[in-house]
């Protein structure tokens, strides 16, 4: 059986005290105790201090464009569904640049497990302000505080058909590891959103910041309802982030209803040959 | 030996372009070539739409400037197309929709009045004009009965019959009214089996035979019947098709299908290949083989969406930030399409990098026969060629970017047991991981740009000429949709004028090979290069590559195909 040392590539170059940190312990931790070895993991990496982890973990990764791993790690997904397919991407990377692709792959229940380095700003391009953070920060970007309202990503996951919906907070390990490890277990789209301080750049939403309003979900709720999903969700519009499995229903992936991957993955199938069935029609 | 064009016109959304398939297809089964071409706006509804076939019994490369027969199914396709008849030409029109003064050799079909009687659907009007067509082209119904049988068979006996009868009736009322006008020019001649393909038809039946098992696109004219065709074929051909959210996504979808070690496919036209862009660099640096159908209609912007332009040559071979080997292919014809596509999936595969397959809206919708045995025996000895793409590692240190001497490394298909390595947008080391170290930068860009090397050594294909190049007095230079323009404008100087000339045609566009192509261009010559665009796009390419400079250019950049007789008038 794999272990951490398996997973671990270079030695990280995050800032000390970066969340990051963390979450790259948390999701080497998940891998190792689902049984899986870095040849049997797929890994797509954003653009960011958290694509940077490509590096730091050892797997088939691909570190791709800023934005885009989403479309990649569908690719990858439709062409062997035999493998876990994980994207590593920051909050900038899927809510912005590639927060069109975000919507498409929730619809689509492709079976990924998309975790979110979520920390209000664009920390490798040194502090501009990112599509979370909250109206009113100021950054370099924004020196009189950003107009925008942030976006929501899990109402906006939820909304767009996504059939799994968690949050975790990089500063509580032991709660996240067993997070993005149902989240990878579970058949469909899933999205692990972690609450990420960024220590050099972001000085409004520290640990002490999210320690005071973090909460974990009891053991009465019920995560299997978008009626009670769509509220908890929305608590982080009042600063009021919940932790744990916000959603998770079972919906077929989009490999399932794809009638020529019954029984195969694309990659092993036979190769067509019998140009004789699509010749008709030009005759 | 017969020649002939057929033109139908009408208002947009009744029907046009099926029933100019359906005469191309007739004339197909009865043993002759064509070559076909649409028009029509960007609109559903309203608007003209024609569609014109050049029915011969040899090759047809070409559209011609006269209409021999003209179908108006309303006084657009008469007003807008008079000036291209001949006095022998004949006009099939109804007297009640318009009447025509100026022109003597009609043929008036009571459309309306057989409609109405018989309670026919507007587009059954079509098919009453096809039945009149056939009957003056001196052929029976069998075949026309045939197609409607399996266009309709799904629908039952009646609707089949219903559809039958509108032919039949449009056949009878010229056999009985215009004995003396019916010549004898669609005959059963028993030839082989000919498909009748578009440019974009050859792409996806070539994809599916060169073993592409994932292809993405969004929409966009005119290169959307890929995507249609293919999603079609699915189930039969067991590709995956994905009509993804933007063009970003479609080429992310396809390079993360092929890291995954599928090959896969994408298909746009400009504007969608633009948003493309930036992700074929990511191709170009991370080695992952793509093949991107780039189909050109006239830019900028939305410019001109059903028309056709040559206006995106020099965007695909610049296209990409940073530098990075690519290929860029440009077939001329749909026989070209089907060998050249193919061609692509292997070249992807073997050099791991973009490659380009350059079309047109000319190219893209036009139809033209080729013999299916042809087509048969082309994939029939059609070999798959992975390159250096392995699914298995024996051991010892796995280096995904290794430096070799062909500038290609082994890549391994993920999954494969007791190894794994990064595709890395980043700059990298051998193994993969991300480095900005100054000495392995330069070995990488190196390394990459010795694909081009190779390629240009053992796959670079020489133009095609076509007559004779030291005796001809003019060599047209071209590639693309222009070929059977030039072909058709070479056989009229021929037999009109006694001029030889020759053409030397591009398929291998980028890169060029500068030695084996500078050998074609000789002092004192006449070279007339001939483009579909204003900027004469491949001359500034072939001057750039190989410092050849053509001088003389004809170009036309009006969204229309150039006509031979435009050629013929030039040199002549």
């Amino acid at each position: 059986m794999a272990t951490i040392e398996d997973f671990s590539g270079y030695a990280p170059t995050w800032c000390p005290g970066c969340g990051d940190w963390g979450i790259g312990v948390a999701i080497k931790s998940a891998l190792v105790q689902l049984g899986l070895d870095p040849s049997s993991v797929m890994a797509i990496f954003g653009i960011g201090c958290s694509g940077n982890m490509n590096d730091f973990l050892n797997a088939y990764g691909l570190h791709a464009l800023h934005g885009r791993g989403l479309p990649n790690a569908i690719g990858a997904k439709l062409a062997n569904h035999a493998l876990p397919v994980i994207a590593i991407v920051g909050d900038g990377d899927c809510y912005g640049e590639g927060g069109n692709h975000l919507l498409h792959a929730c619809r689509g229940n492709h079976d990924l497990t998309v975790i979110v380095h979520d920390n209000g700003v664009y920390g490798l391009t040194t502090g501009q302000v990112s599509p979370t953070a909250q109206k009113g920060f100021k950054s370099k970007s924004t020196p009189s505080g950003i107009i925008e309202k942030p976006i929501n990503p899990l109402t906006l996951a939820l909304a767009s058909g996504a059939t799994f919906v968690a949050q975790g907070f990089a500063g509580d390990i032991n709660f996240t590891i067993p997070l993005i490890k149902k989240a990878i277990e579970h058949r469909g789209f899933s999205l692990v959103n972690i609450l990420q301080p960024c220590v050099t750049f972001n000085h409004v939403n520290t640990y002490q910041y999210y320690l005071q309003r973090v909460y974990k979900l009891n053991g009465d709720y019920r995560a299997d309802s978008l009626h009670v999903a769509m509220p908890a969700a929305l608590q982080m519009n009042e600063e009021k982030f919940p932790l744990g499995v916000i959603y998770q229903v079972q919906r077929p992936t989009y490999v399932d209803q794809v009638a020529q991957l019954k029984g195969t993955t694309l990659l092993n199938k036979k190769r067509f040959e019998d140009l004789a069935a699509i010749s008709a029609e030009f005759i | 030996m017969t020649k002939f064009s057929w033109k139908i016109g009408g208002e947009a959304g009744f029907g046009i372009m099926t029933t100019g398939l359906v005469f191309s297809k007739i004339a197909s089964r009865l043993g002759y070539q064509i070559f076909d071409y649409v028009e029509y706006p960007s609109l559903i509804r309203g608007g003209h739409n024609t569609y014109e076939v050049v029915v011969g019994e040899e090759e047809v490369s070409a559209l011609q400037v006269s209409v021999d027969y003209l179908v108006c199914l309303n006084s657009d396709t008469y007003r807008f197309h008079c000036s291209r008849l001949h006095k022998n030409s004949i006009v099939i029109y109804d007297q009640e929709d318009f009447q025509i003064t100026d022109f003597a050799n009609t043929v008036a079909v009571p459309f309306k009045k057989i409609l109405h009687e018989q309670q026919g659907q507007l587009v059954m009007k079509n098919t009453i004009a096809v039945g009149a067509s056939l009957a003056l082209l001196g052929s029976d119904l069998a075949i026309l009965n045939e197609l409607i049988e399996k266009q309709f068979r799904r629908k039952g006996e009646a609707i089949v019959e219903f559809n039958k009868k509108f032919a039949r009736m449009g056949h009878h009322y010229v056999t009985a009214n215009y004995q003396a006008k019916i010549k004898k020019k669609l005959v059963n001649r028993k030839g082989e089996v000919q498909m009748v393909m578009t440019g974009n038809d050859a792409f996806s039946y070539a994809a599916a035979g060169a073993d592409c098992r994932l292809f993405a696109a969004y929409p966009m004219t005119p290169s959307s019947s890929v995507l249609t065709s293919l999603a079609a074929w699915q189930e039969k051909t067991g590709m995956v098709v994905r009509h993804a959210e933007d063009e970003i996504s479609v080429i992310n979808t396809v390079l993360g299908a092929s890291f995954a070690g599928v090959r896969a496919a994408c298909a746009t036209s400009g504007g969608g290949f633009a948003l493309m862009v930036e992700s074929l660099s990511f191709a170009g640096v991370a080695e992952l083989p793509v093949v991107v159908f780039l189909s050109s209609r006239p830019g900028p912007a939305t410019g001109m969406p059903t028309w056709t332009e040559q206006s995106d040559l020099l965007f695909a071979v610049h296209a990409g930030h940073g530098e990075f080997p690519k290929i860029v292919l440009a077939p001329g014809d749909i026989g070209e399409m089907i060998g050249l596509t193919a061609k692509a999936f292997n070249l992807a595969d073997i050099y791991q990098t973009p490659v380009i397959v350059m079309s047109d809206m000319f190219l893209s919708e036009s139809h033209k026969t080729i013999s299916k045995q042809q087509v048969d025996n082309f994939f029939r000895a059609f070999q798959i060629e992975r390159g250096k793409t392995i699914s298995a590692w024996d051991g010892g240190q796995y280096l995904r970017y290794k430096l070799t001497d062909d500038g290609i490394s082994e890549r391994v298909i993920p999954g494969a047991k007791g190894v794994y390595y990064q595709a890395n947008s980043y700059e990298h080391i051998e193994d993969g991981h991300t480095t900005e170290d100054a000495v392995a930068r330069k070995q990488q860009v190196d390394k990459r740009n010795k694909k081009m090397t190779t390629y240009l050594k053992n796959h670079f294909a020489n133009p095609k000429i076509y007559g004779d190049l030291n005796s001809a007095k003019v060599v047209f230079v071209s590639w693309g949709s222009t070929k059977g323009v030039l072909l058709t404008a070479q056989e009229l100087l021929r037999s009109g004028y006694s001029r030889e000339t020759a053409l030397i045609h591009f398929t291998s566009l980028f890169p060029l090979n500068k030695e084996k192509v500078r050998v074609l261009f000789k002092k004192n010559r006449r070279y007339v290069l001939v483009e579909n665009n204003s900027q004469a796009q491949f001359g500034k390419l072939l001057l750039m590559e190989t410092g050849v400079e053509i001088k003389e250019k004809l170009l036309k950049y009006d969204g229309r195909p150039f006509w031979p007789e435009e050629i013929v008038n030039y040199v002549k």
